[in-house]
């Protein structure tokens, strides 16, 4: 890692509670342009917490500590703030949205952006073409165009949708909430494939996993294991593989 | 006596005897349906299903039709014509040809000028305003579309009369016969920001495998007080389908009853109604399953934003021979204001085995989860909860199948809910 990168995002100290119960314990984290993180950890140690309050979830509360985006203070932004300024929560369980279209809210959501940087609004036949290119990375049909958000799709389809979100509006850093759980091989490798597309020297991805799998195809630069709050230690792509080899109790023991 | 219901009733009996000082046509008709009325009473607000209704000040209405003709119509107080739709304009009640298309032949014709004007069907002790209606009514819209005959037919009921003038009182009577198709748009509009007392009866036969699209708009201007009562029978295999949109008036009540008296008849509401402002907007609807294997679904979505206050009261009764019968209901309503307030009620009767009933009624604010999703897709607060009350209401409009009408439903609705962003949608 090169000191010349920009840093994008930078966790101090990070303590977070939701209701009144504390789930994040002094985190530390940073994040430079071009990286891709993981953070890994055994069910409840803090990694959808993590994502959420990145992302600015009215259902967490920050106790302590800092987060900075691109040197800004995050923490004081509004949800669609943080979305505007390019970072981008793709969420474990995406809801439905039956009677908002998938397009206008694709729609909307660039238009926001640009908005929020003095540009004009996409023109409507441009960006159903953009649109359509990036479908086709996700393999998703047409269909898809004139349904309501996620409205009926399966749980597989509605991870592709969150990646074409994230390709559509192409943020500066993305959190991916356990994109990869509940995925078969196949939706896996279409999901890598279009996280990878956005893989440049100037974006940077955080990949929340419980597994190391989406990692054989999504090669991370850092991965993190999270235990009770904290990172307990990081490494390269081959902690995740000794992880997968020997466990959390591993890490979670020796943290304790 | 100087209740307020007797006032009342001296006042509806004073004005019945001006209105029919110079006699006219059906009388006898009138004058039994005042005695009824008389009988029963208006009802008030202790009544179970009259609660959320305003019925507050009806003495000092003036139940008198209001006079004919004084009022220049602009053609801009009417809605934009729909393609395939004869359009019928009624004026306060009275039949305008001169604002009205070709009539389809042998379908319509004025109720002032056929021979025997229909009376009112008797469906439940909520009639009460028909009866109203039927005292004061002059003229109506007499409906007949024949056996396996087809006929689209727009029905427009302005109002352009101060309620001190006098009432508005829109009627209308349709028989469908034996496999006949009817689709019907019934829009209630105001020529201006009057303050109207529109009071309007609705009755439908369809007979045997009758079909029947039935879309109903209420576009009052805000100023307006609005009662209206449908009842309808279905014989065997008859199929109704009611659209009602509610959005106008300050004040307004729907009243609908549906027999499902033959074999495998088959019912759809969808109901919307929205309140702003200090409007109230209340429906009860009942249906009676009185034969076998019959369906019914009512479909309710309300937003109720600012002081408004919003109900629906959703009635299924399924009778002792009705066994097989298939009923569903989904009500649900929605909060968009600090000071609104929604009632939304399910009631079920059943007295026989074998039927299949669903219903889930729910009321609530915009759904945390989803509002989170837009804001951390870059949308503002507003367009998320815009957009979401949109979604809310999508269930209840998507079945309009004509696309313009369901346009100008769009349009009717985004301008109810102050919502010139949503308009990009359209």
């Amino acid at each position: 890692m090169s000191t010349a990168k920009e840093i994008l995002l930078q966790v101090q100290d990070l303590q977070v509670s939701v209701e009144g119960r504390k789930i994040l314990n002094g985190l530390n984290l940073t994040v430079a342009a071009g990286e891709v993180h993981a953070i890994m950890g055994p069910n409840g140690s803090g990694k959808s917490t993590l994502a959420n309050v990145l992302a600015g979830h009215p259902g967490y509360e920050v106790t302590a500590g800092s987060v900075t985006f691109r040197g800004e203070n995050l923490l004081e932004l509004a949800p669609e703030a943080r979305a505007r300024a390019g970072v981008f929560l793709g969420f474990q369980y995406p809801v439905e949205i039956p009677g908002v279209n998938n397009v206008y809210l694709l729609k909307a959501a660039v238009n926001a952006a640009r908005k929020a940087r003095g540009l004009e609004e996409v023109d409507a036949f441009d960006f159903l073409g953009m649109v359509r290119e990036k479908m086709k990375i996700m393999r998703m049909d047409d269909s898809f165009l004139s349904r309501g958000v996620n409205e009926g799709f399966s749980g597989g389809e509605k991870k592709r949708n969150e990646i074409l979100q994230m390709l559509v509006l192409e943020p500066a850093l993305a959190i991916l909430d356990e994109t990869d759980s509940g995925l078969d091989i196949d939706a896996l490798k279409i999901v890598a494939a279009g996280v990878n597309t956005l893989r440049s020297p100037e974006r940077a991805c955080v990949l929340v996993t419980h597994y190391q799998r989406l990692l054989d195809h999504v090669v991370p630069d850092v991965v993190h294991v999270l235990v009770r709050g904290r990172i307990a230690r990081s490494g390269d792509k081959a902690l995740a593989l000794e992880l997968e080899r020997r466990g959390y109790d591993w890490v979670a023991g020796e943290a304790a | 006596m100087s209740t307020p219901v007797n006032a009342l009733a001296s006042r509806i009996a004073e004005d019945f005897a001006a209105a029919t000082a110079a006699g006219g046509r059906g009388l006898d008709t009138r004058r039994r349906a005042l005695r009824e009325l008389q009988a029963a009473g208006l009802p008030g607000t202790r009544d179970e299903n009259w609660k959320y209704a305003n019925l507050r000040g009806l003495e000092r209405l003036r139940f008198v039709p209001a006079p004919a003709g004084a009022t220049a119509i602009a053609e801009g107080a009417l809605p934009a014509a729909l393609p395939g739709f004869s359009r019928q304009v009624f004026v306060d009640g009275r039949y305008a040809p001169a604002l009205s298309g070709a009539a389809p032949g042998g379908v319509f014709a004025p109720l002032a000028v056929t021979a025997a004007p229909p009376g009112s069907l008797t469906l439940g002790p909520d009639q009460r305003f028909a009866l109203l209606n039927e005292a004061f009514a002059t003229d109506g819209a007499l409906v007949r579309v024949p056996a396996r005959a087809s006929a689209r037919l727009e029905l427009i009921f302005l109002a352009t009369a101060e309620a001190a003038s006098g009432s508005s009182y829109p009627r209308l009577s349709v028989e469908v016969a034996d496999g006949a198709h009817l689709e019907l748009i019934e829009r209630h509009v105001s020529a201006a920001s009057l303050g109207s007392f529109v009071n309007g009866s609705a009755q439908l036969h369809l007979a045997r495998g009758a079909q029947v699209r039935h879309y109903r708009l209420q576009e009052l201007s805000a100023r307006s007080r609005a009662f209206d009562t449908l009842g309808a029978a279905l014989d065997q295999d008859a199929s109704y389908r009611l659209h009602a949109i509610g959005v106008g008036g300050a004040a307004s009540r729907s009243t609908v009853a549906v027999r499902l008296q033959g074999e495998r008849a088959a019912v759809t509401l969808a109901q919307v109604l929205l309140g702003a402002r200090q409007q109230v907007q209340d429906c009860f609807a009942l249906f009676d399953h009185a034969a076998p294997r019959t369906q019914s679904e009512q479909l309710f979505r309300g937003i109720a934003a600012s002081r408004a206050r919003v109900a629906f009261n959703g009635k299924v009764v399924v009778a002792p021979g009705a066994a097989g019968a298939d009923s569903r209901q989904s009500l649900r309503g929605l909060l968009a204001g600090p000071e609104a307030e929604i009632d939304v009620r399910p009631q079920l009767e059943i007295y026989t085995d074998a039927v299949r009933c669903s219903h889930g009624a729910t009321t609530g604010k915009l759904d945390e989860q989803m509002l989170f999703y837009l804001l951390s897709r870059g949308l503002s607060r507003d367009t998320a909860q815009r957009l979401l009350k949109w979604a809310f209401l999508e269930d209840a409009v998507s079945g309009i199948e004509l696309p313009e009408l369901r346009r100008q439903v769009e349009l009717a609705l985004a301008a109810a809910l102050e919502d010139e962003t949503l308009k990009e949608l359209l």
